[in-house]
């Protein structure tokens, strides 16, 4: 597939790249479209199309032996069907708009989406479009005369930073299944992975030593203590009603309320762990953690800091700069070059 | 890149029947050319196809089929004795893909079926040619591309609507294609290789000898013989003896060609009249034998390059015509050729070992008064006029010595009886003798422009040697009275079709309605067979001759099949533009527009909005501000708001067309200049 990013160093992928860069991609135009023009069609004939070939050119050889001339008549017109479609293969992609856009950010391990937007702007209906390389196939895309279709393209995740997507894969093999035509339409769009939180994290530091951390007060509660609601993936174990457990009644977290006033600094220098990535990894469990709960919380890393405050916007901000940082170099640094 | 697993969708039930279906279709004009055991392997394998589409449970598993693909293979081995030759082959190729329908469980397996049923359908024209069949295979092929595009899916809604447009559209492209490939395609003059396809069929037509029973079979074989088309008006009917083989030897039971003779010094016309020039399309007959008027008249090197001239006229391909071969001859109806040398003489006087004592005692009857030998012919046909002989398709079956039966006891039988008989009588005689086989007559089809000859048609008839005459053609058959023949036991045997020897009328006009439609069916067919089944090399050279490109050759015609097969494919993707506008009219008029303003120095910057730019051409130019605001405010409401009409469409059309903004008076800049 064509998606850099998030990751790749590595002879093989560098070659791969490069490969992939002397393709030749429909340009996007100023609207941020890929337009697909003859040149940058790609056309092969599918195991299908040779099969019937080859059908064809024994078809062909038997007839002229035999000066057999309908013989010769059918095989050319099956031969004469074969040619046109092939044309009609390429045709079908020729002119198609196609504009990517980015899904909403995910965690490394799960999918990363992009919107594929195909738009037909002919006055005839184009068939059988589907995107390549995506996770799973998908069902063909069947746009009418001045449709357009939104089709989502999921890509694996492994790695924290940009995905970028530079292309997009369109392919069909209408009308016939003889041939495949592909073609790389250009996207200039991109998406954020966050780093894959790790499953445990020991607590963050709490804000100048006050034992204010409500995990640390042994779960008492007393009118702090909000009540029971169940599990959710990145909720932290230390919040769990182990008794609850015991009496298997599921899993269980214990909620605490009256947190407000309480900060939490996720630190960079307080973690030990030597693998940066495993510290990156950490310090988003710790993220999660915290933000799950109302405290007012912020992220210290080398050459950066991002202030105390509370919310969705800033979880999404502190995760977004744990996913660019950049341990080995000077602060940030974006991984995917589109 | 994808696999082609992974992108396919399961096949759908009526996939799986369609395809059947299909194969069925295509199987039916096979069926009476295969041998019953490989259609009832087929009918087996149908009946299991729809259990198990009826029923899954019923799909047969690994074991099954495996012994299912043996029980098929030696049915094919039983019914055949071969695997291979033309039948033999067929047949595997029958069972082979009859099996693969119980095996189809993805769409690859449903296109190889497809793809196969392609060679099903081409191999059908090696058993037979016709325009119909032609016609119904072709739909089984149109029927194959619109299954491989259902198969081939992502068509949206309404799937077999679109799968039938589809397929239109691809046949109706491919149909000016397979013409051209199919007239500048270079063809070969001699197979390549032979696997012996033509081995296991029969001749068709007259055999190579003459006996009791023999012409009367064929007559009853109401087939077409050959096609002729004169050149000047054609003969009368009784004029037409189509000249086939000479039989020489007569044995007990049957004349036979005999010895190889080279032509003689009597196979020189001394005097010859009333050419006539013509052409033959002869059906194919796996024999080697031409027909044509007696006689022939050409020089020896007049007559076409692959056909010899033997002794007593006859004409001979050098080899088996396995099609239908067409050529040009010149005949002359009044004639006379050079006197026969001695050993030929000779040669025409044998008589069989079985002649009798009857026989030799009538024919001295003839003699005795010391006349010539042409009063000795004139004697034989009174003989066959005036005894109780009658002329019938029926004739009572001859015993150990047909010749003596026929003469004095059975006395009736067909033009074999006639002439082979009255041969031996002149042979008695003293007069030499032989047998000529052929055609007789034809019937015009003015439709056509032709004359049809049938195998109905097929006579003898006897030539002797009569000093100063040379050979003359003697037709004993039409000595016998008309009264005594039996038109009713021909018109039992071949209907409406019996020759017109027999004097069988059409019966009211519904039989002349119903000879007409046979003329224009023949036509028809005489068209198809002149222009598709006989379309050869020869035609490419004419063509690449005409063209004056003769010493190219084969290259020359492969130059214009890729120029022609190019242009036309060129026409197509041509059309395929013009009918998928690039644009909707809305987004058109709108950079004419842009275009128009890019003129005057205004050009819309990339990215750049209509309202954002309206607002600056507003502000560059005040003068166009208002007739450009209207006209942007007509676009954006058609192009970015659902309610909209097609007048509004029209209207921002008209006023963009109405738009031709001159050049600033005063250049804002260096780059307003009208190009």
């Amino acid at each position: 597939m064509s998606a850099t990013g998030a990751g790749g160093g590595g002879f093989r992928a560098n070659l791969q790249r490069r490969l992939q860069d002397l393709l030749r991609k429909a340009p996007l135009d100023a609207d941020g479209i890929a337009r697909i023009a003859a040149a940058q069609i790609y056309i092969m004939p599918t195991p299908t199309g040779l099969l019937y070939a080859i059908a064809a050119f024994t078809m062909l050889m038997g007839s002229l032996n035999y000066q057999n001339n309908l013989g010769l008549m059918f095989t050319f017109f099956l031969v004469a069907v074969g040619l046109v479609a092939m044309h009609h293969c390429w045709f079908n992609l020729l002119g198609l708009a196609v504009q990517v856009r980015p899904g909403p950010a995910v965690f490394a391990g799960t999918p990363a989406q992009f919107e594929v937007t195909l738009h037909n702007t002919r006055a005839a209906a184009r068939f059988d479009l589907r995107l390549a390389g995506g996770i799973d196939p998908g069902t063909p895309v069947c746009l009418n005369a001045r449709d357009q279709q939104m089709v989502l393209l999921g890509l694996p995740t492994r790695r924290r930073g940009l995905l970028a997507l530079p292309a997009v894969e369109l392919e069909t093999r209408h009308p016939m299944h003889l041939f495949r035509a592909w073609s790389y339409a250009q996207s200039g769009a991109q998406t954020l992975v966050y780093p894959r939180p790790a499953a445990t994290a020991p607590a963050p530091v709490q804000d100048q030593g006050q034992a204010r951390r409500p995990a640390q007060r042994g779960g008492e509660g007393r009118d702090d203590y909000l009540g029971p609601r169940e599990y959710r993936y990145g909720d932290s174990p230390r919040h769990l009603d182990w008794k609850a457990l015991a009496r298997e009644r599921g899993l269980i977290v214990k909620q605490f309320g009256g947190e407000e006033g309480l900060d939490v600094w996720i630190d960079w220098a307080q973690l030990s762990t030597p693998d940066p990535e495993l510290r990156i990894s950490l310090l988003t469990r710790q993220l999660l953690d915290t933000a799950r709960s109302q405290v007012r919380f912020g992220l210290r890393l080398p050459g950066r800091e991002l202030p105390l405050d509370r919310g969705q916007i800033h979880l999404q901000q502190c995760l977004a700069a744990l996913a660019l940082f950049n341990p080995g170099g000077d602060g940030i640094g974006n991984h995917g070059q589109a | 890149m994808a696999k082609p697993d992974l992108i396919d969708a399961p096949s759908r039930r009526d996939q799986t029947l369609a395809i059947t279906l299909t194969v069925a279709a295509a199987y039916l004009p096979l069926g009476r050319f295969m041998a019953w055991e490989v259609s009832a392997f087929l009918a087996l394998v149908l009946v299991l196809r729809f259990a198990a589409a009826r029923w899954p449970a019923a799909t047969p598993g690994r074991w099954t089929l495996l012994i299912l693909t043996l029980v098929g293979g030696l049915n094919c081995l039983v019914a055949n004795q071969s695997l291979v030759g033309k039948v033999g082959g067929t047949a595997l190729l029958v069972t082979m893909l009859a099996l693969k329908l119980l095996e189809l469980r993805t769409r690859r397996d449903h296109r190889v079926v497809a793809i196969v049923l392609g060679l099903l359908i081409t191999v059908q024209f090696l058993f037979d040619r016709g325009l119909g069949l032609t016609l119904y295979l072709g739909a089984v092929a149109v029927m194959t591309v619109a299954l491989l595009v259902d198969l081939n899916g992502g068509l949206g809604a309404a799937p077999w609507r679109r799968t039938a447009a589809v397929t239109a559209r691809l046949t109706l492209q491919a149909a000016p294609l397979t013409v051209v490939l199919f007239l500048l395609f270079p063809r070969l003059d001699a197979p390549l290789w032979n696997l012996g396809l033509e081995r296991d069929t029969g001749t068709i037509g007259m055999t190579d000898h003459l006996e009791p029973g023999s012409v009367g079979e064929l007559v009853i074989n109401g087939e077409l013989a050959f096609r002729a088309r004169f050149a000047t008006p054609a003969p009368k009917r009784q004029q037409l003896y189509w000249r086939g083989l000479v039989l020489w030897e007569v044995d007990d039971r049957r004349w036979s060609q005999g010895a190889d003779l080279p032509p003689g010094k009597a196979d020189r016309l001394a005097q010859m009249a009333d050419l006539i020039d013509y052409e033959v399309v002869l059906e194919p007959s796996r024999q080697r034998w031409l027909f044509t008027l007696d006689l022939p008249a050409q020089a020896p090197d007049e007559y076409p390059a692959d056909t010899r001239l033997g002794a007593g006229f006859a004409l001979t391909a050098t080899a088996p015509i396995s099609s239908a071969k067409r050529y040009h001859a010149r005949s002359a109806l009044s004639y006379q050729t050079k006197a026969p040398s001695e050993a030929e003489r000779r040669y025409a006087l044998q008589v069989p070992r079985n002649v009798t004592a009857r026989m030799r005692s009538l024919v001295a009857g003839w003699s005795r008064d010391g006349a010539t030998d042409w009063d000795l012919v004139q004697a034989g046909l009174n003989f066959f006029n005036h005894e109780e002989f009658h002329y019938t398709l029926l004739p009572p079956r001859l015993g150990a010595n047909p010749w003596d039966e026929f003469l004095f006891e059975t006395r009736s039988g067909f033009c074999e009886h006639y002439a082979g008989s009255f041969a031996i009588l002149m042979r008695l005689a003293g007069v030499p003798a032989r047998v000529v086989l052929g055609y007789l007559g034809g019937e015009p089809n003015r439709i056509g422009g032709y004359h049809m000859v049938w195998q109905s048609d097929a006579h003898a008839w006897v030539e002797v040697a009569i000093a100063g005459r040379g050979w003359v053609r003697v037709d004993p058959t039409s000595a016998v009275a008309s009264f005594r023949v039996d038109n009713q036991g021909a018109s039992r045997l071949l209907g409406a079709g019996a020759p017109l020897r027999f004097q069988i009328d059409a019966a009211g006009p519904l039989g002349r309605a119903i000879r007409q439609l046979r003329y224009l069916a023949d036509s028809v067919d005489a068209a198809w067979q002149g222009w598709v089944l006989d379309f050869s090399s020869e035609e490419q050279k004419r063509l690449v001759d005409g063209l004056g490109l003769r010493e190219y050759g084969e290259l020359a015609l492969a130059g214009i099949m890729m120029t022609s097969v190019a242009l036309v494919m060129g026409l197509i993707l041509l059309a395929l533009m013009r009918q998928a506008q690039p644009q909707d009219p809305v987004t058109r008029s709108y950079s004419l527009l842009c275009r128009r303003l890019a003129r005057v120095g205004l050009t819309r910057a990339s990215g750049e909005g209509p309202a954002d730019f309206a607002r600056r051409v507003g502000a560059a130019r005040p003068d166009l501000a208002v007739a450009v605001g209207q006209i942007v405010g007509l676009y954006v409401r058609c192009h970015f708001t659902a309610h909209h009409t097609t007048a509004d469409g029209e209207r921002l059309a008209l006023r963009v067309r109405a738009f031709r903004p001159r050049a600033a008076r005063h250049p804002p800049g260096p780059r307003d200049q009208r190009g």
